[in-house]
């Protein structure tokens, strides 16, 4: 268990460091020169379809500003992941000083729950829904 | 267990654990009591060539962290374009590996 918690930790740090890295560039270019869009996003580049996620850089981007109608427009998972950005590098700080694995145990009950039948349908329906949307936007 | 049981779950099931913990696998099932035998023959193990198919095709989703099991990782990929298209194709040679050691896992319940 204590290795999975080693690698659970290290792709945290580097996905929440990725994270603030494209936010930062995106908010650099968002101010210079708003119109544009560095698109990153495989599946549309080569489908033209937006994916499910399409839109949150923008949503964060609208968060950020306090546009919070206009980020729920964008991509209503904005929230969520500004959410997830803002809280899992200082658990895993205070996880560190502390030398206790709350977050892994968070983590691991979190899974369970998403793994229950009653959870998931809903989830993956609302993820689905969320697409649709954003095809019918074309982000 | 006896001998030539295990060899047999070893021979059957060799492509779903990395080489180098099969001989560990055979030790350890060699030790462990006759009960469980049902419980280790019957478990369900995932295919490392499926999961590299499904990561090419729904990678991008994140769909073959979910169906090894990863629910966090696969959420993770999901809401972040498959880690910006970077983490995808990363995957796709990772996803084998991590196949395996998620059956690994699975097996160490029964084992130990």
């Amino acid at each position: 268990m204590h290795l999975f918690q080693i690698k659970l930790y290290r792709i945290l740090s580097i996905a929440c460091l990725a994270g603030y890295i494209w936010l930062y560039f995106n908010l650099s270019n968002f101010y210079s020169k708003s119109t544009s869009q560095i698109g990153v996003c495989l599946f549309k580049r080569v489908t033209s379809i937006p994916c499910p996620a399409c839109g949150i850089t923008r949503s964060i981007l609208s968060i950020l500003q306090g546009n919070l109608l206009q980020a729920f427009y964008w991509n209503p998972f904005g929230y969520l992941l500004l959410v997830i950005l803002f809280i899992t590098p200082i658990w895993l700080v205070i996880d560190a000083i502390n030398k206790k694995d709350s977050l892994l145990t968070f983590y691991v009950a979190v899974e369970k729950k998403l793994q229950q039948k009653l959870v998931a349908i809903p989830a993956i329906a609302l993820v689905l829904i969320n697409w649709f949307w954003n095809i019918h936007k074309d982000l | 267990m006896e001998a030539n049981k295990v060899d047999m779950f070893i021979m059957s099931n060799a492509k779903f654990f990395e080489s180098h913990q099969l001989h560990i696998i055979r030790d350890r099932l060699v030790t462990i009591d006759d009960s469980k035998w049902v419980m280790v023959s019957t478990a369900q193990f995932k295919d490392p060539s499926t999961s590299l198919i499904i990561s090419i095709i729904g990678g991008h989703f994140g769909v073959d962290r979910f169906v090894i099991g990863d629910t966090g990782l696969g959420i993770a990929k999901l809401l972040t374009c498959g880690g910006l298209g970077i983490w995808t194709v990363i995957d796709w040679f990772m996803i084998q590996g991590a196949t395996r050691e998620k059956n690994m896992q699975m097996l160490q319940q029964f084992l130990y």
